[in-house]
C-alpha cells in the first residue's frame, strides 16, 4: 500500500537542488506532498522537480537564496499562492565553512556565510512561514499540522576541530527549535532539528578523494555505513512532517548510525 | 592572581571583583541582552537579530581570540541557561547563548594540545535579565534559590590549577532551577 501521510499537505525544502535536501524532498513528495524545492540555483533545482515528477510526485522550483530575508518571503509567498497553503518548512540550506584555526579566523571569511545560512536564515524561513503553519495547525485533525524542521548537525552538539566556527551556527538552530517550541507550542506547531550524517555530494566527493576517510567514519558508526540521503534521512523528515510526530516539539534526532551517543 | 574579565554588565563586573585564580585566566561573560523578548517572532527584525544575535556572538569570537593571544590558560565563557533550555520570546537570545556555549568545544579541542583548557558556566537568567518562566515552570525548591546562588566558586576553580583536567564541560550553576 502506498504511504501518503502527506497528502495534500504543501512543504518548502531549502537547499533542495542537492545532498540532504534533495533526499527530504524525495521522501516528503513520496508520501504525497507538494514539494517546493528552494534552491538557490535553477540548474540544481530543476533536476529533483523532474526527478519527483517523473516518479509520480509533486514538485516545483522557486530560486531563493535563504540568506536573504526578502528572497525568503518571496518563496513562502509564491507557494501559498500556487497551492494556497504551506504546512511543513525544512530549512536544510547552508553554506559550510572551511578548516581553519580558531585564533586565525577571520569574521568575514570562515563566519559570516554560516551565520547568514544557518541562523538568519532559520529565523527567516521560521518568521516567513509562521502564520501559515499556525493555520494548517487550525484544520481538522488529519488535515493539517505545522511543521518546522531545521536541519542541524551533531557537530552542533559536540563541537568541532576541524571547523570551530561550523559549530556555534548549528548550536543556534538548536536553541532556535526549542524556543519556538515553546512558543508555537500554544498553536499546534512543532518545531524540531535532524542532525545527520549522510552520503551528500560533499562527503562522497571527500570518499573520492581520500577512500580511508569513508574507511574512518564507517569504522567509528555502530551501524557501519553513512547515512542515505532519502531513505535514512528522508523518513526521519517525513516522520517529524507527519501527525505522527504531533507531540514531538523542541527535540534533536540525529541520524548518523548510532555515530554521535552523546545527547 | 587577577583574572581577566572580558564583557559588561552588572554580571561582569561582580566576577571582575570577586574571582579569584592561581594561573592565567580570561572568562567571558557573553552580551545576552535579556531585556528584550519580541512577543511574536514576527516582531523580530532583521536589525533585532544583528543587534541581539550576530554583533554579540562575533564579540564572544574576538573575545576568545583575545583570550588566547594574551596567554590564557583557562578561559571560561559564561551564558544563561536559556540557551540549553529555549525561551519564549528570547529566539535570538538563546541561540546567542547557545552558539557561544557550543564553540566552547570547539575551542576546547583545538586548545587542549596547547594546555589551554575552555569551559562554559551557565547560570541563572535573571543575570542576564531573563525571567526564568521563559523556559516554563520551574520547581518550587530550587526556585527559592533565585538570587543567592553565586557563580564566583565555579568559575574561580574553572581558572585554577586543580582544574587542568576539565575542559569542553559546561557547569550548570543555577541552584537547580533548569535541569
Amino acid at each position: 500500500m502506498s504511504d501518503l501521510r502527506l497528502k495534500n499537505r504543501v512543504a518548502i525544502v531549502t537547499g533542495a537542488g542537492q545532498g540532504v535536501g534533495e533526499g527530504i524532498a524525495r521522501r516528503l513528495a513520496q508520501a504525497g506532498a507538494v514539494v517546493v524545492i528552494a534552491a538557490r540555483r535553477a540548474e540544481t533545482g530543476e533536476p529533483v522537480v523532474e526527478s519527483i515528477r517523473s516518479a509520480g510526485g509533486s514538485a516545483v522550483c522557486i530560486v531563493t537564496d535563504v540568506s536573504v530575508s526578502r528572497s525568503v518571503d518571496e518563496c513562502v509567498e509564491q507557494t501559498v499562492q500556487q497551492f494556497g497553503r504551506l504546512d511543513i518548512m525544512v530549512h536544510n540550506a547552508f553554506m559550510g565553512g572551511i578548516p581553519h584555526k580558531l585564533e586565525q579566523a577571520q569574521i568575514d571569511k570562515h563566519w559570516t556565510s554560516m551565520s547568514r545560512t544557518g541562523v538568519w536564515a532559520s529565523l527567516f524561513c521560521a518568521r516567513a512561514a509562521m502564520p501559515y503553519l499556525i493555520s494548517s495547525s487550525a484544520r481538522p485533525a488529519g488535515q493539517g499540522g505545522g511543521r518546522l524542521i531545521l536541519i542541524t548537525s551533531p557537530s552542533g552538539i559536540e563541537g568541532s576541530a576541524n571547523i570551530p566556527l561550523y559549530s556555534p551556527a548549528k548550536a543556534a538552530q538548536r536553541a532556535i527549535a526549542k524556543s519556538l517550541a515553546r512558543e508555537w507550542g500554544q498553536h499546534g506547531v512543532t518545531v524540531n532539528c535532524i542532525g545527520p550524517v549522510a552520503g551528500s555530494p560533499a562527503l562522497l566527493g571527500a570518499f573520492d578523494r581520500n577512500p580511508a576517510l569513508q574507511s574512518a567514519i564507517e569504522a567509528r558508526t555502530p551501524l557501519g555505513r553513512v547515512g542515505d540521503i532519502t531513505r535514512d534521512i528522508g523518513s526521519v523528515a517525513l516522520f517529524l512532517s507527519s501527525d505522527d510526530s504531533s507531540f514531538v516539539t523542541g527535540q534533536t534526532i540525529i541520524c548518523d548510525g548510532g555515530s554521535f551517543l552523546g545527547l | 592572581m587577577s583574572v581577566t574579565v572580558l564583557g559588561h554588565g552588572a554580571l561582569a563586573e561582580f566576577l571582575r571583583s570577586e574571582v579569584q585564580c592561581d594561573t592565567p585566566s580570561t572568562v567571558i561573560v557573553v552580551g545576552v541582552d535579556g531585556a528584550v523578548v519580541v512577543d511574536s517572532l514576527l516582531d523580530l527584525t532583521d536589525e533585532m537579530i544583528d543587534a541581539m544575535y550576530e554583533q554579540p556572538m562575533q564579540q564572544v569570537i574576538v573575545n576568545l581570540q583575545e583570550a588566547h593571544a594574551r596567554g590564557s590558560h583557562r578561559i571560561v565563557v559564561v551564558v544563561p541557561t536559556t540557551g540549553m533550555s529555549g525561551g519564549v520570546g528570547l529566539v535570538a537570545q538563546s541561540a546567542l547563548a547557545e552558539s557561544a556555549r557550543v564553540l566552547v568545544k570547539s575551542a576546547a579541542r583545538q586548545w587542549g594540545q596547547a594546555g589551554i583548557t575552555v569551559n562554559a558556566v551557565a547560570v541563572e537568567p535573571h543575570w542576564f535579565d531573563i525571567d526564568p518562566e521563559v523556559s516554563g515552570p520551574v520547581s518550587i525548591a530550587p526556585r527559592s534559590l533565585v538570587g543567592q546562588v553565586s557563580p564566583v566558586g565555579v568559575v574561580s576553580w574553572l581558572c585554577s590549577q586543580t582544574a587542568g583536567d576539565i575542559t569542553g564541560q559546561t557547569i550548570v550553576c543555577d541552584g537547580g532551577l533548569w535541569m
